[in-house]
């Protein structure tokens, strides 16, 4: 899959890089995509229009396609997130349960879900490529 | 007749939010419609012990804010039917709920529980002030420790001014029984000395309250701790049964009768 496919039209929206980590009770709010050179923290909150870019490990909460746009992706160096949510999509990680690929990782909406394959597609965990996660009732 | 009640200490650490959400489950266990409030907003931790932390969506500033109505923020547990839990935000700060919003948030989650139990922020400011604001009862926890005695003698007397609440009724966290008898840590009698407080219960320092905390597991759904049948206590004195005190001592029993044995005791 060609990488343009992967974000959607994200060229054509502005991007913020964040440098550094951000811990518990720091947010990033932005219109556009977000691309963190860093760690999101458990308790810390990165809120995009766009796509979300995390060049670390995401254990916080991240919100992309905040205005509503389902094709948001959230990628992330290690994925490990609290909670993601897609627009209007909100899913938390099963209780208990625990995958923990270390590779990178990609969370889209697919048939009204989130799931998160492995990223780039294709690699060597192809057999268990999709994580589906519990929905939450908004 | 449903009871608002703030658990509160001055001083940091002493296990605010560990008594609040073990009484609350406590309470819960038993039947009663409980739903838990943490005022710390900005360093929430509530949400952490009791293992809701991935389940925020709403919280009570959005609440506040008039983004969602009151219900939707609410957690409920997923092991224990009728324990609720109103989490705070951790990206805003204390200025973000008035004393006036927690009177009128507790206002209504009154009418739908038979508790409301609000975790109050460590410190005396604005945090504590709409903390206490809302509440009509108090628990104050403090630690067998002049620093942690002294923060809450001080909240006592601010309850009554800021909140007039007169009675709080006292926990007493992390005791460590061998340290009082060897008199290297204040005894209950000192410590009621000084604050005067109906005593609600004590509970011994124990690993697994590490342990259970840690998990998102609140000690007092576990069998067979000894911290986690002191919380059941305490939640059977705040229904009105007399309960006595439980003998904390027993550890050390046969440890000193050795000691008595050859000669130490």
């Amino acid at each position: 899959m060609a990488m343009q496919h992967v974000l959607g039209g994200a060229g054509d929206s502005p991007t913020i890089l964040v440098e550094g980590t951000l811990r518990s009770g720091q947010s990033v709010n932005f219109e556009g995509n977000v691309v963190v050179l860093g760690d999101i923290n458990p308790g810390a909150q990165v809120t995009a229009g766009g796509n979300v870019i995390v060049m670390g490990v995401l254990r916080g909460m991240v919100h992309a396609g905040a205005a509503g746009d389902a094709q948001a992706v959230i990628v992330a160096f290690r994925l490990r997130p609290t909670q993601l949510r897609i627009a209007n999509h909100i899913s938390r990680s099963p209780d208990g349960e625990v995958c923990n690929p270390n590779q990178p990782e990609i969370a889209r909406v697919r048939e009204g879900i989130v799931v998160i394959e492995a990223f780039p597609p294709g690699g060597e965990r192809q057999g268990k490529k999709q994580r589906p996660r519990e929905e939450l009732k908004k | 007749m449903s009871e608002v009640i703030v658990v509160t200490s001055g001083k940091g650490g002493v296990g605010k939010t560990t008594v609040t959400a073990n009484i609350g489950c406590g309470l819960a266990m038993l039947g009663y419609k409980v739903v838990l409030i943490d005022a710390d907003t900005g360093l929430r931790n509530l949400d952490v012990v009791l293992g809701m932390e991935n389940r925020i969506v709403f919280d009570l500033t959005d609440v506040i804010e008039e983004k969602c109505r009151l219900r939707q923020a609410l957690i409920k547990d997923r092991r224990i039917e009728e324990l609720f839990l109103l989490p705070t935000a951790q990206t805003k700060d204390k200025s973000a709920v008035t004393a006036k919003d927690m009177q009128d948030v507790c206002g209504q989650l009154r009418e739908h529980f038979d508790y409301v139990i609000i975790d109050s922020p460590a410190g005396i400011e604005q945090g504590f002030q709409s903390a206490v604001a809302g509440a009509e009862k108090a628990i104050v926890v403090t630690a067998a420790e002049v620093a942690a005695v002294r923060d809450a003698d001080r909240v006592v007397g601010l309850l009554d001014s800021l909140a007039e609440i007169r009675d709080p009724k006292l926990i007493i966290n992390r005791l460590r029984v061998h340290m009082v008898q060897r008199g290297d840590m204040m005894s209950l009698e000192d410590m009621h000395d000084i604050l005067g407080l109906e005593l609600l219960g004590v509970i011994p320092d124990d690993e697994s309250v590490v342990v259970a905390t840690n998990r998102g597991e609140p000690v007092v759904t576990s069998e067979n701790s000894i911290s986690g049948r002191a919380f059941k206590n305490i939640v059977r004195r705040m229904l009105g049964e007399s309960v006595p005190l439980m003998n904390l001592d027993h550890r050390e029993g046969v440890f000193n009768r050795l000691r008595k044995i050859i000669g130490l005791g």
